[in-house]
């Protein structure tokens, strides 16, 4: 009987020992490569093609000195990444930077597992003022930088301009508006009863950017920025235009419905199955190459009756985590300023369709040359310059945007699908007043 | 005479019971010993964050799932009223009522044509199986390409036979049917390789003497394959309810929980709310609810269905 306690007892004690002794090896994993380099873990959402060019960038830095070793691990999508940062944030196992999407920002500053760049810019003295004045707007919160921007994009509707010259559409001159869009689309579908005018991928993203094209605000507040919002920011009208844009293209049959695959989307455009789109700019460099046709970029279109505001920042930027050492955060601080350089931002945004967050880029021989050679690749810089500088265009802050999106997202998809406008438009509504205020009511405040 | 052997039966008696019950002490401790691991692996693993969820499911918290503020029962009441939620259980329901049957019906065919001594039958019977051994991600995918709206497979078959073209992922009256579809396809391997070892150990003196008796194909399929493999298919029904009302991976790749929340099954919700809503109160309230659920349908099936299982 003792015996089988005894044995009971060690074996047990082995198990945590076991336990334990894993806990140690994670605590010590190693900060530095074995020929000495400091090592910089960094999390990033990049796939596919923007992949490739970050992974290009990442061998670059490496290459172009030898204290500092950048390993870029790609963790899924902007979301996913996020949810595993909160997850590990805090612990060892945290990385030393992260590229969090724009409506991360507000879920980041609160978790409270983040060094405000701003504490490196004093130290080093670093002036932010080269960088994009928009962008500056955007990612200025409480006169603090936060976070480092890194890649932005803004929505840009693309067209098969060869479609557009058989449907007898000037195929220089693509839709500026709502109502302009949906008379290039009869036009397209008149021409050519296989293909679809034009489609809407079930995003929240977009909608939010139509909206402040528009002029609206998201949430109230100023979008969240002088206070904190209590309910959402645009009116019945502002918000409906675009559930009965999109009603009116679906009675009219010129609209293909992706719902909310975006790559199912692109692969319908590529082809040849609808022939406008909305999406990120950032994709433009991979559909100019792959598409089989002449793929044209335009402005982000606005109902007819109101002047174009402009669009927001769309894209992510990088943190530094709390609590490494600061070796390892220096490495970062540094693998970061080179990533806004002049020659570095024209590589990545003539390789994606990124803007240069450094106007200092479009002088770069690459860039000018890229202009040259598909000038599409312009418009999303175009675009921003335009844009008016406002609260809209500024964008909204709030931890529970994600949530918002998936709201929008629903609701959008049921208009696709005949649903009833009005119906779906309030329902949608009362779903995001009661988010905001669960959110409100969450922090404890 | 028959006094002394009243005083001695007395004595031993207590003297029986004392024993007994220094028995039964010894085996409880025994027992408790033998079971010790898997207890503390279980709290470690299931009691403690079954606690935990349900501790939760009475907060709101933060991002990073630290409670906040203490609400009580909201979270219940607010989920029972959310028409999200109600979908969300419809769904869940429907497609359980989707894959269940059908999964059993195919998997039950092929296994008892694949069960036949047949030459190179061990050909078909890897085929059959051989969607074991592909990953919920992958299978995904490759249907996410089958039912693409326009380049999809089924769609360009539609196409050639002259029917209108289905938005298979996108319309929210078929999204249910595609994932349903999808899964079914992904379970018929599993099934099928237990559907057939049950088979396989059925005694063949059964259908010899059936046999003998003249008994026809289905006859014997009636009476004697059925009722033989009933522990088998017991256990195939309670797994596959189980596994239909836990589905998340397809889900996720295929449709999102979209179109309008026409796959937003109890696990995905669950997912969601906590990791994309970082509302980790509600997701818990969600999970004890679909915790409930399932333990009730668990316990149903073994009043009902076991009643009719023939064990050997």
């Amino acid at each position: 009987m003792k015996k089988m306690l005894l044995f009971v007892v060690l074996s047990m004690t082995i198990f945590m020992a076991a336990c334990g002794s894993n806990d140690a090896e994670g605590s010590s994993e190693a900060t530095e490569t074995e020929d000495g380099k400091q090592i910089v873990t960094f999390w990033h959402a990049m796939g596919g093609a923007s992949q490739e060019a970050l992974d290009k960038i990442v061998a670059s830095y490496n290459e172009s000195q030898d204290e500092v070793e950048v390993r870029a691990e790609f963790q899924g999508t902007y979301d996913e990444a996020l949810t595993k940062f909160h997850s590990v944030a805090g612990t060892d196992s945290a990385p030393t930077m992260i590229q969090v999407f724009e409506i991360g920002t507000m879920s980041m500053v609160n978790s409270g597992h983040i060094e405000p760049i701003q504490k490196f810019i004093d130290e080093d003295g670093y002036d932010m003022g080269h960088l994009e004045e928009n962008i500056v707007n955007y990612y200025k919160i409480d006169d603090q930088f936060y976070s480092m921007p890194f890649n932005s994009s803004t929505p840009v509707m693309f067209y098969n301009k060869d479609a557009f010259e058989e449907a007898g559409l000037d195929p220089e001159n693509p839709p500026q508006t709502f109502e302009e869009v949906e008379a290039a689309s009869k036009a397209i579908v008149e021409s050519n009863p296989e293909m679809k005018g034009f489609a809407l991928q079930a995003y929240g993203w977009l909608f939010e950017q139509l909206l402040a094209n528009q002029g609206a605000l998201l949430l109230n507040e100023d979008n969240g920025r002088s206070g904190v919002a209590t309910e959402i920011g645009f009116t019945e009208e502002q918000g409906k235009s675009i559930f009965e844009w999109v009603e009116r293209m679906n009675t009219d049959g010129t609209f293909a419905n992706y719902g909310t695959n975006g790559d199912n989307m692109l692969a319908g455009f590529l082809a040849e199955d609808v022939s406008m789109f909305l999406q990120s700019s950032a994709n433009s460099r991979d559909l100019i190459d792959n598409a089989p046709f002449e793929v044209g970029v335009a402005f982000l279109p606005h109902p007819e009756n109101v002047e174009r505001e402009g669009v927001v920042i769309g894209g992510a930027s990088l943190w530094m985590s709390e609590g490494k050492e600061e070796a390892e955060q220096k490495a970062a601080w540094d693998f970061m300023k080179y990533l806004q350089s002049p020659e570095i931002q024209a590589q990545w945004h003539t390789d994606t369709g990124y803007f240069a967050i450094n106007p200092a880029a479009y002088e770069e021989e690459l860039a000018v040359e890229m202009h040259e050679e598909n000038p599409q690749l312009k418009v999303t810089v175009e675009q921003l310059q335009a844009t008016n500088p406002s609260y809209a265009t500024q964008g909204a802050v709030m931890d529970m945007i994600p949530e918002e999106r998936k709201i929008i997202e629903t609701a959008l998809e049921s208009v696709f699908n005949g649903g009833d406008v009005d119906t779906t438009y309030q329902t949608a509504i009362e779903q995001l007043n009661a988010a905001i205020e669960t959110a409100n009511k969450a922090r404890g405040e | 005479m028959t006094n002394m052997t009243a005083v001695i039966t007395q004595e031993d008696q207590a003297l029986f019971v004392r024993t007994k019950r220094k028995q039964r002490y010894k085996q409880f401790i025994k027992g408790i010993l033998f079971l010790l691991p898997s207890i503390a692996l279980f709290s470690v693993f299931l009691f403690y964050p079954l606690l935990r969820t349900i501790y939760l499911s009475f907060f709101l918290t933060d991002a990073s799932g630290a409670t906040t503020v203490f609400v009580g029962w909201d979270n219940f009441v607010t989920l029972f009223q959310s028409t999200i939620f109600q979908q969300s259980i419809k769904s869940t329901f429907l497609f359980v009522l989707y894959t269940v049957p059908l999964t059993i019906v195919i998997s039950l065919f092929l296994a008892i044509i694949a069960n036949e001594k047949l030459k190179g039958i061990g050909f078909f019977r890897t085929i059959f199986s051989s969607t074991m051994g592909i990953s919920v991600a992958a299978a995904s995918v490759f249907w996410l390409y089958l039912f693409h709206p326009t380049i999809g497979f089924l769609n360009i078959i539609m196409d050639t036979f002259g029917l209108e073209k289905v938005g298979w992922l996108t319309d929210p009256s078929w999204a249910l049917i595609a994932v349903a579809v999808t899964t079914i396809w992904m379970n018929i391997g599993f099934t099928f390789l237990i559907l057939l070892g049950g088979l396989q150990s059925i005694d063949k003196y059964l259908y010899e003497s059936a046999d003998v008796d003249g008994a026809g194909y289905f006859y014997k399929l009636r009476r004697i394959t059925i009722p033989m493999l009933s522990p088998t298919l017991f256990f195939v029904v309670t797994v596959t309810i189980i596994n239909a009302f836990q589905t998340f991976g397809q889900v996720d790749i295929l449709t999102q929980g979209g179109p309008q929340n026409a796959t937003n099954l109890m696990v995905y919700s669950i997912y969601r709310e906590a990791f994309t809503n970082y509302q980790f109160g509600s997701a818990s309230a969600q999970a004890i609810i679909l915790f409930i659920i399932i333990l009730l349908m668990t316990i149903i099936q073994f009043k009902l269905g076991e009643r009719k299982v023939h064990y050997q």
